[in-house]
């Protein structure tokens, strides 16, 4: 259980465990990117921003880093060029093109109302971008003099950053002898209609969190856990159109991504996330949406115990500490890890639905803030992801899609959130429906 | 703000189509709703970017791997035993090998690009084992060989030879010719049969070829019966022959007759005026026909 921590916050910063399979794996249908952003009443002003932004980099130090390819092992190294600015493109989560970031691993962006933050996902998880989003509204309110806002949770502009805000707590939770987590077999992909591109097609449905909560409340779950039944419901509709014989019907799962800070005790600004998998096995039968809610719940439970998040720790931490990887050059590495990540990954589930909970807004920005989203970028293997972000009284959950027509996923979503009493406010980048 | 009248869900101020379900949005008539702001600040652009994929991508970073590892190793093994004059060939072999896998992975799945890049390394890959001392011999007909697959096998597929379908044939003659040239060049040091035998035979294969073209084209309606195209070929290709053992008899005797080929020429003319009967004549076409192809 006990190991030194491996960073060095100046010189050569190693990646943290979850971080590892970022860098190789990073191509054209497979950004390994995200984004988290705000809508605010007043129009954003450049000259502020970078002024904000190089506070935000001052307050954290160890996001001003650069990705390296070493001999061995990808790593972060300090970053002394100027950090960018940009102007908000067409849409969100593309591919990172880190030379005209000037190496940075996160890009801020702006347009007429909007703060957004785009995060390389080997820099940090959904909850450590938010953070970084939220001090970095709280230093432009602060040089655009509208007002002294404080998140109530989040980092603290006048405090040092402390050591853990830069650990890596796999390290310190892996324990040899823990055995380590099963792998699991495929499961069922959309082969969806239609042509595909990479350009991040949005749809984002709005709902209200008092209509979802009621809803979700009768069926004794959580937000999550509805959104997530919802999500298997609709994927289970989708096959069997696909595939009418049931014997051959693959298994239907998720990858919900996990939030470990809360459960651990971490502070850290890097990846602290793991995935709870949950799913239904539709070749036993038709699934209704209650026992497909029941099964999420006992899924979700039980992904979240200590016990089993140890496990999973284990088997990620001990693969790369085995020697023969460990001392392999990345040369070699780097195409195993693109042709295993699909097999270890990708393969096992059939949809990712991030949430990345409710952003509780400090009371003077409660008028401003129009709007917050959040959006991750699908993989070539399952074309769409569901990003949920709750702030005031709503909820948004925005559907990433690579595909260029087919919508039908959106479509019996959102039509049985419909059906289901809840309101829902569609908006969309797709230029066909201007 | 307008609701979808099929999915039920309310719609952006100003929306004209469902996201979700392409239905239009029909407003009373006179009304009209001011546009939301839109998701993003500027519109999609019009194509996506470009790469390659994770997999892809995988698969090439491990031959370059692998080939990197290959290329050390039996260099390293040569040069230890002592045998580094014959390093050239296994090192190219390998180089050779590396890119007709990077091309496998990285060419469109298409049969003509896939087949063009195999056939380009295959010659690359003859041309290079037989000129590692400077000097090219039958790697050069075997080279012409695959230009030859290339030019008949595959250059038909292309979009250029669809387009320019004269042009094309008129480049596939060319190519026949200077592939014979090539031939007698390399077996021969210097042009000995391919200008009296050769060509002639060459010349009746096309003339013939070009006849026999122009009158199926030139015919009544657009279907020309397999059976007219086999006996054609058949004529073309037994005058041909006869040429060629004229020229042939020719060239090594300097007498002027036919050795083997004269009852070939006779089944020629025999099926040449058996065809033109038939064309001729509706009662000869409709004897030896089930139905009448020819109006």
């Amino acid at each position: 259980m006990k190991r030194i921590q491996n960073f060095a916050p100046e010189g050569f910063i190693a990646l943290d465990n979850s971080a590892l399979i970022y860098p190789p794996t990073e191509a054209v249908f497979n950004a390994n990117t995200f984004r988290v952003s705000m809508d605010f009443s007043f129009t954003i002003k450049k000259t502020i921003l970078e002024q904000a932004l190089h506070d935000l980099l001052y307050r954290c130090s160890y996001a001003k880093v650069r990705l390296h390819t070493g001999f061995f092992w990808y790593y972060l190294s300090p970053n002394d060029a100027e950090p960018v600015v940009h102007e908000e493109g067409s849409y969100p989560s593309g591919r990172f093109a880190f030379k005209e970031n000037n190496g940075y691993l996160f890009k801020v962006l702006y347009s007429e109302h909007r703060i957004a933050l785009e995060c390389f996902h080997a820099l940090t998880d959904g909850s450590g971008a938010m953070n970084y989003l939220k001090l970095l509204v709280e230093r432009y309110c602060h040089h655009a003099g509208i007002q002294q806002v404080k998140f109530s949770s989040g980092l603290d502009y006048k405090v040092r950053p402390t050591k853990q805000e830069f650990s890596d707590p796999f390290q310190h939770l892996y324990d040899k002898h823990v055995p380590s987590y099963p792998t699991i077999s495929k499961a069922y992909h959309r082969k969806g209609n239609g042509p595909f591109d990479d350009r991040v097609k949005v749809i984002s449905a709005t709902i209200l969190t008092e209509q979802i909560k009621e809803r979700a409340k009768e069926r004794s779950l959580t937000i999550g856990e509805y959104l997530s039944s919802v999500y298997l419901y609709s994927l289970q509709q989708l096959q069997i159109e696909e595939i009418p014989n049931q014997k051959q019907r693959k298994p239907i799962r998720l990858s919900v991504p996990m939030n470990l800070r809360r459960i651990f005790g971490y502070d850290t600004m890097r990846n602290f996330t793991l995935f709870a998998v949950v799913g239904i096995e539709p070749a036993l039968g038709f699934y209704e949406f209650d026992e497909i809610a029941t099964e999420v719940h006992l899924q979700m439970v039980q992904a979240q115990s200590k016990k089993r998040l140890l496990s999973q720790i284990k088997r990620n931490v001990s693969g790369e500490r085995i020697p023969i990887i460990r001392f392999a050059p990345t040369a070699l590495k780097n195409p195993l890890f693109k042709l295993l990540s699909d097999f270890l990954g990708d393969d096992q589930y059939s949809g990712v639905i991030s949430n990345l909970g409710y952003v509780a807004l400090p009371s003077q920005l409660e008028n401003q803030v129009v709007r917050c989203d959040f959006h991750l970028s699908p993989g070539l293997l399952n074309k769409i992801s569901l990003s949920v972000i709750g702030y005031l009284d709503r909820i948004v959950v925005n559907f990433n899609s690579f595909y260029a027509t087919d919508t039908s996923l959106e479509r019996i979503f959102c039509t049985f959130l419909v059906e289901d009493g809840i309101q829902v406010e569609i908006a969309t980048n797709r230029e066909n429906t201007r | 703000m307008a609701y979808c009248v099929r999915c039920g869900v309310k719609l952006a101020s100003g929306a004209k189509t469902c996201p979700l379900c392409g239905t239009e949005v029909l407003l009373p008539p006179g009304m009209e709703e001011p546009s939301s702001e839109p998701l993003f600040a500027k519109k999609l652009p019009p194509e996506g970017t470009r790469g390659i994929t994770k997999a892809r991508k995988g698969l090439v970073e491990l031959i370059v791997a692998l080939f990197v590892v290959s290329e050390i190793t039996v260099g390293l093994s040569l040069f230890f035993s002592g045998a580094l004059s014959y390093a050239f060939i296994p090192l190219f072999c390998i180089a050779m090998a590396a890119i007709s896998l990077i091309a496998v992975v990285l060419a469109k799945p298409r049969y003509v690009n896939h087949a063009s890049w195999q056939s380009l390394i295959a010659a690359i890959l003859l041309l290079g084992l037989d000129g590692y001392d400077l000097t090219w011999a039958w790697s050069l007909i075997a080279a012409g060989g695959i230009a030859m697959f290339w030019m008949y096998g595959v250059f038909p597929w292309t979009r250029w030879a669809k387009k320019y379908a004269k042009g094309s044939v008129a480049l596939s003659v060319l190519t026949t010719l200077f592939y014979v040239a090539l031939i007698n060049v390399v077996v021969s040091g210097s042009f000995t049969w391919f200008l009296p035998v050769a060509i002639p035979t060459l010349l009746a294969l096309l003339v013939g070829s070009s006849l026999f073209l122009f009158w199926f084209a030139n015919r009544k309606g657009n279907r020309i019966p397999i059976a007219d195209i086999v006996l054609g070929s058949m004529v073309v290709l037994f005058i041909s022959s006869a040429v060629f053992d004229g020229a042939l008899t020719r060239y090594q005797t300097g007498a002027v007759y036919l050795r083997w080929a004269s009852s070939l020429l006779v089944s020629a003319i025999v099926i040449l005026l058996f065809m033109v009967a038939v064309s001729l004549s509706l009662r000869l076409r409709r004897y030896f026909t089930s139905h009448n192809r020819h109006d």
